[in-house]
């Protein structure tokens, strides 16, 4: 990018650094035996607005792999995410995307 | 039990016999001994860490993190919907007309109560309803599946009333 606003000094990032930096934190819904699947959709859309397709296919993708990743973003709002997630008993963690 | 439905008005409105609501009375008050134990005494509890789950797994730094943030809000918010519930559960049985607040509060403490008794249970997708009650197991079960049928039919109602809103 060249031009009048392209900075003139760029700090050294390595790769490494880079790509850990870029790497968004995700929200992990997983699988557990007991919170039935009409509820999941539901809490779904209720907290991500989700329409009911989308979130019928994360539930299925939860009961089916174990897990779905239902948002990512910044590190403070996963875990917020997470805590509402909480707050209607699904299971759920934030973590860093791999 | 008569199931959850969809009223007019958009209030949603199920019946419980009043050996019904007394159940739901005594798991109230088992959650709520259960959520406001000493820390000490429930420590590793299976389902004092399925109802308030760590947040990170694998880091316990993070781990410990999330909790110092969101614990208390977590706790506090059960004991609102605890208390809503039983405001609005009939002594003795009857109708059970609940608005969106009161729903949403009976929707989360219902499933607590299943995630509590179905941790106790070790419910696997593999468990089945009892055929007959010949224990204190199968009684247990016996009132887990009695709160999947409830709370699988308010969720049903919530919906088709979200259907009707838009």
């Amino acid at each position: 990018m060249a031009g009048p606003l392209a900075p003139t000094w760029t700090p050294e990032t390595t790769n490494e650094e880079r790509s850990d930096l870029d790497r968004p934190w995700v929200t992990i819904v997983w699988n557990d035996p007991v919170n039935l699947m009409t509820y999941v959709t539901f809490v779904l859309q209720e907290l991500f607005g989700y329409d009911e397709p989308t979130a019928t296919t994360l539930m299925l993708q939860v009961h089916h792999e174990g897990k779905a990743i239902v948002s990512s973003g910044p590190r403070e709002r996963m875990e917020h995410d997470t805590s509402r997630l909480h707050a209607y008993g699904l299971w759920a963690s934030f973590q860093r995307d791999s | 039990m008569k199931p959850f439905r969809t009223a007019r008005g958009g209030d949603v409105v199920g019946r419980l016999e009043p050996a019904e609501a007394g159940i739901v009375g005594l798991l109230l008050d088992q959650l709520e001994q259960l959520l406001e134990a000493d820390a000490e005494d429930v420590g590793g509890d299976p389902v004092i860490a399925r109802l308030l789950p760590d947040g990170h797994r694998g880091d316990a730094e993070l781990a410990a993190d999330y909790r110092e943030l969101t614990e208390a809000s977590l706790r506090g918010g059960k004991a609102d919907d605890l208390a809503m519930v039983r405001a609005t559960l009939p002594d003795g049985g009857g109708e059970v007309r609940l608005d969106a607040d009161q729903a949403a509060a009976w929707l989360r403490t219902s499933n607590d109560l299943r995630l509590a008794l179905g941790t106790r249970l070790d419910i696997t997708d593999d468990t089945e309803p009892p055929e007959e009650i010949t224990g204190e197991v199968d009684q247990q079960l016996a009132v887990y599946y009695w709160l999947t049928a409830l709370q699988g039919s308010l969720v049903d109602a919530l919906v088709a009333g979200r259907g009707g809103r838009s």
